[in-house]
Order: structure tokens, then C-alpha cells, then sequence
């Protein structure tokens, strides 16, 4: 029962108001919220799938767009495919990196972090606004 | 699930388009042949640089079930091109 309907319930009882003016209270709210069946766990928000990235570019003489979509478990997929690389590779890789000031250490990089990373890109949003270019990353 | 179908969508200059529907299926039986020389030549590659075969594999069978779904399109003045893949 939600709150509303229990504290018209509760006025009911207290006789400030009447039975009619009660069921029109009450029906007022129900038309206001649907309520959902009782016992009926809330349903759960669903967990978005796809990866959009939106760019329109309306500098120069044309209209440039892009407008990507990729699945979820794409990029998971891609993210697991990196624990596969020998840590030779690796090691060259952090050595390429470090000659082009770019201080990150790969072997550092487990693939559950990044695995982490794209269960919480769900709630990534990014908009990227000015009067000649728009960028939206988002998750859907 | 495997791709079933690419659709490749190309706007010419002229303002006309060219499809291209690309049954995934029915294309890969055509290539059988090249693709266990790609598979052969893949796990040798995978050997020699200490990469494991089975694991790789997997990882592309991971990649290819999570194709579907995906969808590119990019515009550029008059030319545009999109990529779907179902």
C-alpha cells in the first residue's frame, strides 16, 4: 500500500473525511501512479547493451556525422583478447610507451581492471558541445 | 550467435546508393578453404609467439558473437558509408 493511500486511510478513520470523499482520493491517485500488482518485485532497470559515440561536425564546407554503435560485449570481448598478449610483447610495448612520454605500465594492467571498467561504462555520458562540432558518448 | 548478415550501404557523389548484403554463412562455406589456411597459419603464429592456440581462439569466437549489433556510419558532405552488422 503506498503512502498516499494510507494517509487517506488514515484520515478516513480520524473522520475528516467521508467514505465518498475517500474512493474519489484514492481513485485520483491510482489514475496518477498505476500501481503494480502486490508481491510483484520492481522490475529491474535494464542494463544498457551498446556503446554510441555521436559526432557531428559542421565546420567547413560539408556536414560530417559518424554515428557508432557497438555492443557491450564486443568491447568485453576485445578487453579479453589483451590477457593474451605474451609479456615480451608487453615489455616492448611499455618501452615504446615510455619514448613517447607516456609513463603507463602495461604489465600493471590486469584484464579484470579493464573488465571493471566496461561494466561501468554504462553510465558514461559525455557531451561535448560548440557551435561548429558535437560529440556524445553514452551508453544504451 | 555468429553474424548472420552484413549489410554495407555506400552513398556515391551522385547522390546514389550501392548495397551490398553479405550472407555471413553461406560466404564463409565459399572461403572454407582459405580460412583453415588462415587457421592453420594462425595457430602456427600463435606457437611461435608463445600465445596460447586455445585461448586465442576462444577470444576470436568471443569477438565474433559479439559482432551483432553493430552498426557504423559516417558522412562526409556528399559521401556516406554504412556498416551493419545483424
Amino acid at each position: 500500500m503506498n503512502e498516499q493511500r494510507r494517509q487517506i486511510l488514515q484520515m478516513l478513520a480520524e473522520g475528516k473525511i467521508t467514505a465518498e470523499e475517500a474512493e474519489r482520493l484514492i481513485d485520483a491517485v491510482e489514475r496518477e501512479q498505476p500501481e503494480s500488482p502486490p508481491g510483484a518485485a520492481p522490475r529491474p532497470k535494464s542494463r544498457p547493451k551498446y556503446l554510441r559515440v555521436l559526432v557531428e561536425d559542421n565546420s567547413g564546407d560539408g556536414q560530417g556525422r559518424v554515428n557508432i554503435r557497438v555492443p557491450l560485449q564486443l568491447l568485453r570481448a576485445g578487453v579479453r583478447l589483451t590477457s593474451l598478449i605474451p609479456p615480451q610483447a608487453l615489455g616492448k610495448l611499455n618501452a615504446e610507451l615510455d619514448k613517447s612520454g607516456v609513463p603507463i605500465d602495461l604489465t600493471q594492467l590486469k584484464p579484470q581492471h579493464i573488465e571493471e571498467l566496461v561494466e561501468q561504462l554504462d553510465e558514461l555520458t559525455i557531451d561535448v558541445n560548440d557551435a561548429e562540432n558535437k560529440v556524445q558518448v553514452f551508453c544504451e | 550467435m555468429i553474424p548472420q548478415l552484413v549489410t554495407v550501404r555506400y552513398r556515391r557523389l551522385d547522390g546514389r546508393w550501392l548495397r551490398l548484403y553479405l550472407p555471413v554463412l553461406p560466404v564463409l562455406l565459399v572461403l572454407s578453404p582459405l580460412l583453415v589456411l588462415a587457421l592453420l597459419a594462425g595457430l602456427v603464429a600463435c606457437v611461435v609467439t608463445g600465445v596460447s592456440p586455445v585461448g586465442a581462439l576462444r577470444g576470436v569466437g568471443r569477438l565474433l558473437c559479439g559482432l551483432p549489433g553493430t552498426r557504423i556510419e559516417i558522412e562526409d558532405g556528399q559521401t556516406a558509408v554504412l556498416v551493419s552488422v545483424r
